[in-house]
């Protein structure tokens, strides 16, 4: 499978849960993100939903706690003027904390697929424009730079007697400082190699020479399996629940 | 458009947006402050509108992509972003000439502050309404909610606390995000937005 077939799978299961299907639909949806995961993922599969989950409970719990203890009745209830229940507000915020889940689950799903390539390697897979796969590659090399960056002005605003160790009140006084020297040394990093780094090393071309690579073939391998299959589980999604309807 | 300097400046400017964002989703505050980077890269590229509002709104893209991972619900904002790319391109690079002055003037520099903070705000307070109730129903799960859910039991519709709590929380937070990027305009080095605005020759189109 390559990268460019496992983002349209991602996308395409993601946008079907968006359109919220019914049990019929969200059941075909489900099988086949739990075919994705067991085929192409494997093992990997328990480490996407344990993320998952640990992005959704919280906000599972802050949203219970605000529709089931504050409001106390749906949406939909309050939208129709009629009656409201916590336990309908309930069933709301559990059936959307689900495709929340859901859709974290396959986003993980997705990279954890292609956790084998470096991140140049997949996005230089990927069937983009040059200049958005340079955008790309640029942002993911600045993550460390950043880091760099925060631990530099942290260490330095401690030093200057600004900020403390432990957790105070003078670190929330002058966290607006620490921001204002994380900018200033990520920039002044940023112009010292744009400057006088990259243009010795010529890094820049080199960089366009590798994300130039065009791949003979959009999709290929498995995908030509996986596509025809998700976009099937598509319309089955869509038309499922209107069987038997008047 | 995209030079080498532009295509750094979107990477910090998405994550300032990322960073700050996703703390003060963490700590559910009635605010957002997840545009400040998007602001920031308009006033960093003033006067040019076109390159401030292209840019600023790829920097608003790539950080909903990445916080996208922590708050998901974050993403289905994207035409939020592109709302305050527009108007921070519109109406905010105008005033980066006010304010950068030196010494600054405090009562332009406040006056545009809050102009420019109200006006996104109630943009952005109007484009995320029908987002926040069409897709989610009211329920997303930043502090906002808890304004939304207090409007809601206070007897307005659905739609009409959406758009109340936008009204309500949106003015005050962009001006304060427009008031944190002005800061963070003013310190940065002159030697790093020259060059922002120079052309870089065999650049990415």
């Amino acid at each position: 499978m390559t990268p460019n077939g496992g983002f349209a799978v991602g996308l395409i299961l993601i946008a079907l849960s968006v359109v919220e299907p019914g049990p019929r639909g969200a059941a075909v949806l489900v099988a086949l993100a739990l075919a994705f995961a067991i085929i192409e993922v494997r093992a990997a599969s328990l480490l996407a939903a344990r993320r998952a989950a640990l992005v959704v409970l919280p906000l599972a719990l802050f949203m219970g706690l605000v529709w089931v203890g504050i409001v106390g009745e749906a949406p939909y209830q309050i939208a129709a003027d009629a009656v409201g229940t916590r336990a309908a507000a309930l069933v709301y915020v559990a059936k959307l904390s689900g495709r929340l889940f859901f859709i974290v689950t396959v986003i993980q799903l997705v990279f954890l697929r292609f956790a084998d390539l470096t991140p140049l390697q997949l996005i230089r897979a990927l069937a983009l424009p040059v200049a958005v796969k340079r955008m790309l590659a640029i942002t993911l090399s600045l993550i460390e730079t950043l880091r760099h960056a925060i631990d530099r002005a942290h260490i330095a605003l401690i030093a200057s007697g600004t900020l403390t160790r432990a957790p105070s009140l003078r670190n929330a006084l002058h966290s607006w400082r620490l921001i204002q020297a994380v900018w200033l040394s990520a920039v002044t990093i940023m112009l010292g190699r744009m400057r006088d780094k990259w243009p010795v090393e010529n890094t820049m071309a080199r960089l366009d020479a590798a994300l130039a690579h065009v791949p003979a073939r959009v999709f290929a391998g498995d995908d030509r399996i996986w596509l025809p299959i998700t976009l099937g589980a598509a319309a089955v999604t869509l038309l499922a629940d209107l069987v038997g309807k008047p | 458009m995209f030079t080498t300097p532009r295509l750094i400046l979107i990477a910090l400017g998405a994550a300032i947006n990322c960073s700050i964002g996703t703390i003060v989703y963490l700590v559910k505050l009635p605010i957002y402050l997840d545009s400040i980077g998007t602001i920031l890269i308009a006033l960093l590229l003033a006067p040019d509108r076109m390159a401030a509002f292209v840019c600023a709104w790829a920097a608003g893209w790539v950080g909903l992509a990445v916080s996208g991972l922590i708050n998901p619900f974050l993403p289905w904002f994207a035409i939020t972003d592109v709302a305050i790319a527009l108007v921070a391109a519109l109406l905010i690079v105008p005033a980066a000439a006010t304010f950068r002055a030196r010494p600054a003037r405090g009562g332009p520099f406040a006056f545009q502050v809050v102009l420019c903070g109200a006006v996104t705000g109630i943009v952005s307070a109007i484009v995320s309404a029908p987002v926040v109730v069409y897709l989610f129903g009211g329920v997303t799960g930043s502090g906002s909610a808890v304004v939304v859910a207090l409007f809601l039991k206070d007897g307005l519709h659905l739609m009409s606390a959406a758009i109340m709590s936008g009204l309500t929380a949106d003015p005050l937070d962009k001006v304060l995000q427009v008031l944190l990027a002005a800061l963070l305009y003013r310190a940065t080095p002159g030697e790093f937005i020259t060059l922002l605005r120079a052309p870089e020759p065999g650049a990415a189109a």
